[in-house]
Formats: structure tokens, sequence, C-alpha cells
């Protein structure tokens, strides 16, 4: 008998044709979060995961940030197959457990073993009576459920697992570009964004000297949260100075917050174009802001042509908050520090613009050199891959 | 030079000497500071910080930085106690503490609070039942070390916090994890509070840290400012800290292999001194390789210990903490005044050599075997 990591998929059983495209991306994402010896193995019922015993720790609180798993058990795996070794193993699996009640589940895959589900259960539930004291059958509500699958080649045993995170692998959607701040809502929406397959990497907007180092640095802990969940991401930093300013001078203050957050989409829209990313994602919320009114929302949105994402915009500022602090982003992002969107507000934003205005309002600045040039300068960090210090630490 | 005293302090490795060296030079902002020099010594501050928070799977606004582990004995127990007096005033010690765990209960009586003193064993091991009637309603703080600095008594740690809690909920749970760090595993979700000190495992003198768990609240000594944590301001010392978090990390490489291979040296140096009949080993079996108490009935400690300053071996009497006085600990386990009065400790480390203990076991006949017969003479 040899332990081993079992992963149960949840909503993934319900693809058909494609489930071997999400099961091989699930391999390959936990792969590249496991970066210590381990071996996957896997069929359309389970994944296996083998790391030596000092790492099991550390691998399920990997899988426990792994989207696409539904459950995540430390089990045991035993190729013989015969009956009274069945009976052994699974004292040998409760050995240690402390319970008054129990019940045995089988689950037989394999059809051609001599025994059913219903027998295999009730006969080893037997001999479990038989061998310790004082523990009773409770087919209702047991305090202890042992499970037994027979499978073609190997019988497994465990007992409950950990809830996984759900969702689906990351990456068996496509890529999606985050519009990051350092504010609650965006890191969650990007976080509700890579829960369903979406891969992300993100889009920074900086304004220096008015924003400071520490601020990007705040942005990237944020990024580097999202990336234990969504591997491989990249941070697009951009200068934003030159546009901000612009603004600044030549458009009326009202209008301000509406014109920056239209150059932003520009801006995001290009980067996502050239980097294959099929739809933008930020952490706009309906009504929270200004500039996120509906009519707002629609003006802003009239300058890209792929869909806008905003997992949060039906969300309580509350409720976006559980979600940050359950996901580990919600200290970091109330660090204060200032980013581009709190540098320059207005008193009386305009909650009702007008696109008319908009457009017009755009032709007092050379926007399109501008955003080439804000573009062509940008910025690119890798996360995670920034220096770790090893040669000091 | 055979030196067998690392568990008074060690030698800074190379490794971490360089790391001393490095950032000095390299890292000349205050991690306070907001402009680019700042940031980037704020950025190792906090890398260095993670790795210790990884290593004990803590987080890391659990770690305060401390000039060592006096300190961060002095901000537990002090804090604890002006934090939560209001719920009670009485805080339990174990007989088997380093002396500064007893210098600041002293001070804490003579504020009004009130100390019992947990038994042990014959073994050394805590006694459960003592623990378990001592805890009281208005019991704010139990305190007692992971290993025994003079006789390396290992306490299981989990168990302690199991009873404590059992009995008291709101107790809260302190350990000098001093003498363990890189000796024996430590898991912190054993305890609420932990201090720890760098120069024990290859580090240097000056900094140690403060494990308190986010669940719990203390309240600060120290009052100053800057960001990095409140329990302990002004500028952090980030050339000792990136220093620290090295010296944990080598400390964890191969904890067991090491243990065992110290093993073997501490047991070659028993069968050798066992042979003389006014010699005893104050060990037993929850004493920790790396540690290993002898009283020689017949030679005055510090006797000893000075005639073996001449062919440069190094050890020392009980601790260096308490150099001199009756051994604390031999005593709550032997009750014995003249063997608690004439202890040595020989402490090992796993960079000891089995050539440097052959070498030890000759030279400490030699000088035992001369002064004896001095005093026999006389």
């Amino acid at each position: 008998m040899k332990k081993t990591i079992i992963i149960k998929y949840g909503e993934l059983s319900t693809k058909k044709d494609n489930i071997n495209y999400f099961l091989k991306i699930l391999k390959e994402n936990i792969d590249s979060l496991l970066i210590w010896k381990h071996f996957i193995n896997y069929d359309r019922g389970r994944m296996f995961v083998d790391v030596d015993d000092e790492y099991i720790d550390k691998t399920i609180s990997v899988l426990k940030k792994t989207f696409g798993i539904h459950e995540i058990i430390v089990g045991f795996i035993d190729n013989e197959m015969d009956f009274d070794k069945i009976c052994d193993n699974v004292l040998e699996l409760i050995k240690e457990e402390n319970f008054n009640t129990f019940k045995v589940i089988c689950k037989r895959g394999n059809k051609k073993y001599p025994l059913n589900s219903m027998e295999i259960s009730a006969k080893v539930g037997g001999y479990i009576l038989k061998n310790r004291e004082n523990i009773k059958v409770d087919v209702n509500n047991p305090e202890e459920k042992i499970y037994i699958e027979i499978r073609n080649d190997a019988v497994l045993y465990y007992l409950n697992g950990i809830l996984g995170l759900g969702g689906y692998p990351v990456g068996t959607l496509g890529k999606g570009l985050l519009m990051l701040s350092g504010g609650i809502d965006s890191p969650v929406a990007g976080y509700l964004a890579i829960k369903r397959g979406v891969k992300i990497s993100a889009i920074y907007f900086e304004s220096p000297p008015h924003t400071s180092d520490f601020a990007k640095e705040k942005v990237k802990k944020l990024a580097n949260v999202l990336a234990s969940y969504s591997p491989n991401m990249n941070l697009y930093v951009i200068n934003f100075t030159k546009i901000q300013e612009a603004i600044l001078k030549n458009i009326p203050y009202e209008y301000l917050i509406t014109i920056m957050r239209r150059m932003m989409y520009r801006i995001s829209l290009k980067i996502a174009n050239k980097g294959n990313f099929k739809i933008l994602i930020n952490g706009e919320s309906i009504g929270q802001v200004a500039s996120q009114t509906l009519t707002s929302m629609s003006v802003i949105n009239k300058v890209v042509d792929i869909p806008v994402i905003r997992p949060v915009a039906c969300f309580d500022k509350l409720e976006i908050i559980d979600i940050a602090k359950k996901i580990g982003t919600f200290d970091i992002s109330t660090l204060p520090y200032e980013d581009c969107c709190t540098v320059f507000v207005p008193e009386h934003p305009v909650i009702n613009p007008e696109l008319e205005k908009c457009v017009l309002y755009e032709k007092l600045i050379p926007y399109e050199d501008l955003i080439n040039e804000a573009i062509k300068n940008v910025n690119i960090i890798k996360i995670g891959k920034e220096e770790k210090y090893q040669d000091i630490l | 030079m055979i030196y067998l005293d690392y568990s008074a302090t060690t030698p800074v490795s190379y490794e971490v000497f360089d790391t001393i060296s490095k950032v000095t030079k390299e890292f000349v902002g205050n991690a306070n500071s907001l402009h680019a020099l700042g940031l980037k010594s704020n950025n190792l501050l906090e890398s260095a910080t993670k790795q210790i928070a990884d290593i004990f799977n803590i987080n890391t606004n659990e770690i305060v930085y401390t000039s060592g582990a006096t300190e961060a004995n002095n901000m537990a127990l002090i804090g604890v106690a002006m934090a939560h007096h209001k719920k009670g005033k009485h805080i339990i010690v174990s007989k088997l503490e380093h002396p500064s765990i007893y210098a600041i209960c002293d001070y804490l009586k003579g504020i009004g609070f009130e100390i019992s003193y947990v038994n042990n064993d014959a073994e050394g091991l805590i006694d459960f039942d003592d623990l378990k009637k001592k805890i009281r309603e208005d019991t704010i703080l139990v305190s007692i070390c992971a290993v025994n600095s003079e006789m390396g008594l290992r306490q299981p740690l989990k168990i302690i916090r199991q009873i404590i809690k059992k009995e008291n909920v709101a107790t809260i749970f302190h350990s000098d994890i001093t003498q363990a760090v890189g000796k024996v595993p430590v898991n912190l979700h054993d305890v609420d509070l932990a201090s720890m000190s760098a120069h024990k495992i290859f580090g240097p003198k000056g900094i140690g840290f403060l494990y308190k768990s986010s669940m719990v609240r203390i309240t600060p000594i120290k009052y100053g400012s800057g960001k990095s944590n409140s329990l302990n301001p002004g500028t952090p010392p980030l050339p000792l800290i990136a220093a620290l978090s090295k010296a944990i990390r080598i400390s964890q490489t191969d904890l067991e292999k090491r243990e065992r291979f110290v093993n073997l040296l501490n047991e070659k140096i028993v069968s050798a001194l066992e042979k003389y009949p006014n010699i005893v080993i104050n060990k037993t079996k929850y004493s920790i390789p790396q540690i290993l108490n002898i009283s020689i009935m017949d030679v005055m400690p510090e006797v000893m210990l000075h005639a073996l300053d001449k062919y440069e071996v190094y050890l020392s009497t009980n601790t260096a903490c308490a150099s001199g006085e009756v051994s604390h600990s031999v005593m709550a386990i032997y009750n014995d005044l003249k063997r608690a009065k004439h202890t040595l400790r020989i402490s090992l480390s796993y960079v000891t050599t089995t050539e440097e203990v052959n070498k030890f076991i000759k030279i400490f006949a030699e000088v035992y075997d001369s002064l004896k017969s001095k005093k026999e003479g006389i």
C-alpha cells in the first residue's frame, strides 16, 4: 500500500469530448506549480500526484490553490486486489482514526471484480466491526466515511478529503488582460476570471512622479498573489504620466476621469491585441464611483471592440472584500499608496458623460501619438521571476 | 582548538558572513525610506522575512525582529502581562528555563504578578498533571522552553499546548525555542509566542526574532517610529536580518541526518566518561544529543574549565548566561545540590568532527587525572 494524493475533478466531469484537453492542461498547471520532485498520473476519473512524504503538505497547499480540482485526498493505492488484502489495508487506513460510527462506501469501476460494491462494503464493514471495539455502523450519518475504489489494476483507499477550489483549469478558456490597480476590486476580478479557466496577465498604469515605486511594488505583490493561481503571469507597466498631464492641462475637470479611463481602455486594447488576449477584465462595480455608472461604463466602453468582463460588477463592496480577504489580496490592497486613478480626482466628476463631448474634448490632445509612445515604452515584468536574492538569502 | 560550547554561541558561517558583508555594502538605504534605495532595502527585508515565514509555515506579519532571544522573551512575557493583566495576574513557567525567563519573572513579581513553577518528572518531562492543576482562570501565560539549555531536555510542545488550552483556552503559551532551532524540528503552530536567536545557528550575535501568532495580542514594550513593525520600531538592521534568514535556512537542511551524526559523537563521549567513578552523566531519554551535561563530583567545574582552557578546549560550566551558579536544571531533575554545583556542559554541533571528539576525550583524561592527583596529594 503506497501513499498517494488523489484528485477528484469537479465540474470538469461534465465535459464529454474535450475532457482530455482540460485534464492535460490541469496536469501541466500542477506540473509547473510543483517545483519539487513529483509524478503525475491521470485518467478520466482521477488524477494521482506522487511526491516524497515530506512534500505532501506543501503539495496539498499548492493543490488547494489550483483551479479545476473538486477534492484533494491523501489516500493509499495498492496493486494487490485480493479481498483479504483489501480488508487488511482498510484496517491499516483507519489505524489512527478515532470514531464511534462509520460507513464503508465502495465504488467498483472494475466490473469484472468477483464481488459487487454492496457486497464489498458489507463484508469490509463486518471485518472492521470484528477487529475494532466500541464502534458501530451508521449508514445515514456516520462520523467516518471509509472509501474503497476498485479500479482495473489497483484499489484505492481513503477517508474524507479537502475541498478544492473547483472551477476550470487555468488556461483552458484562453487568455485575458486584467486592468490591475492597487485597489481591492481589480485583484478579486482577476481571481474570479481565473476561476473560470481564463489565464491572465495584468496591465498597470503608473504616473511617476505622481505615483511612487512603492505603489508599483504593491501592484507587483497583488500580481504575485494572483500568479499563485494563474502561473506565468506578465505585468505590463504603462507609463501614463504624459497622457495624464495632457488630460489635466486640456480637458475640463468634470470629464477628467472619463477621458482618462477611455485612454486606459485604448491602451489595454492595443496590448491585448498584441498579446493575443481575447478579453479585458477589470474591477468595475456598478455605481461604485462616478466612472462606474451605467452611462459612464457605456461611454468608456465605446473605445474597445473586444468583450470587457467585469466579474465584480454586481457585487457589493463587502462581498468583494470577503473574497479579497479569502485570497490574501486585501491586506496588500489596503496599503496606503496612491495610484493613477486616485492622484487627480476632480471634486465633481460627471456622472452621465456624453459621448459627443468626449470625442470633442479628446481632439484637444494628440492622444494617438501619446498612446503609441506609452506602448512603445511598456515595461514587461515577469511575475514570480523577479530577483529572489538567492545569493544573499 | 576544540570548541565544544556550541550551545553558548556558534561562530558565524562563511555563507552568513558573506551575506552580512554584501548587504552592508550594497543595501545602504533605510528600509523605511520612500526613495529607490529605501525600496531596494525594503524588498530584501520582505524577501528575508518571507523566507523565514515559509520555513516555519507562518505569516510574515507574525515575525518581530529582536536583538536576540532575551529581548524576545522580554517582549513576550512583559507584553502579555501588560496586555492581559485585567484578565489575571498568574503566570506559569517551568523549572528548566533559561535564566532570562526567571529574571523577567522576578521583575513581574515585583509589580504584582504571581509566578508558579510547574514540576517535571525524573526524566525532565513537564509533569502534565501538575500543569493541569496549576492552570487557573486567571492564568494568562505559560512559558516552557522547547529545549532546555543546560541538559538539552526537550519538551513535547504540542501536548503541552493541548493541556493548556483544554484547561483555559485564553491562556497564552510561550516557548523559548532558541536551543531547539537547527537541532530538532520545531512546529510554531504548537505555540502562541516563541523566541529565538541567530547566534546559536551560525548566525551573527545581535539578532533574533519573536514569533507572535496573529491570534495573540501583546502590548509593545518599546515605542518609536518606522513602518516595519510596531512591536520593535526603528530602522531594521538589514544585514543582520538577512543573515538571520540565511542562517535559519541553512540550519534546516538535513536536520535529521545531522542529529543522528551528533548522537554518535555524544555516545562516544558518554562511553568514555562513564568509566570514571566520580563522573555522572546528567542525561535522560529527553536530552537532545547536541547538549551533554556531566557532573564531575571530585573536581570543581571552574577549575576543570580553566585547566582545559590551556589546551584550547572550550566548554561551559552550566550555561554561559548562568555561569558560576548552581545548575537549575540538574537540581530540578536530580535534587542533588553537589551534583548541581559540579556540572560541565559539552555542547556539540554537526560541524564537530570525530577527530575533535577523540582528541577531547584524550585531553579530558589527562587534565582530569592531573587535577585528581593534585587533590589527592593535598
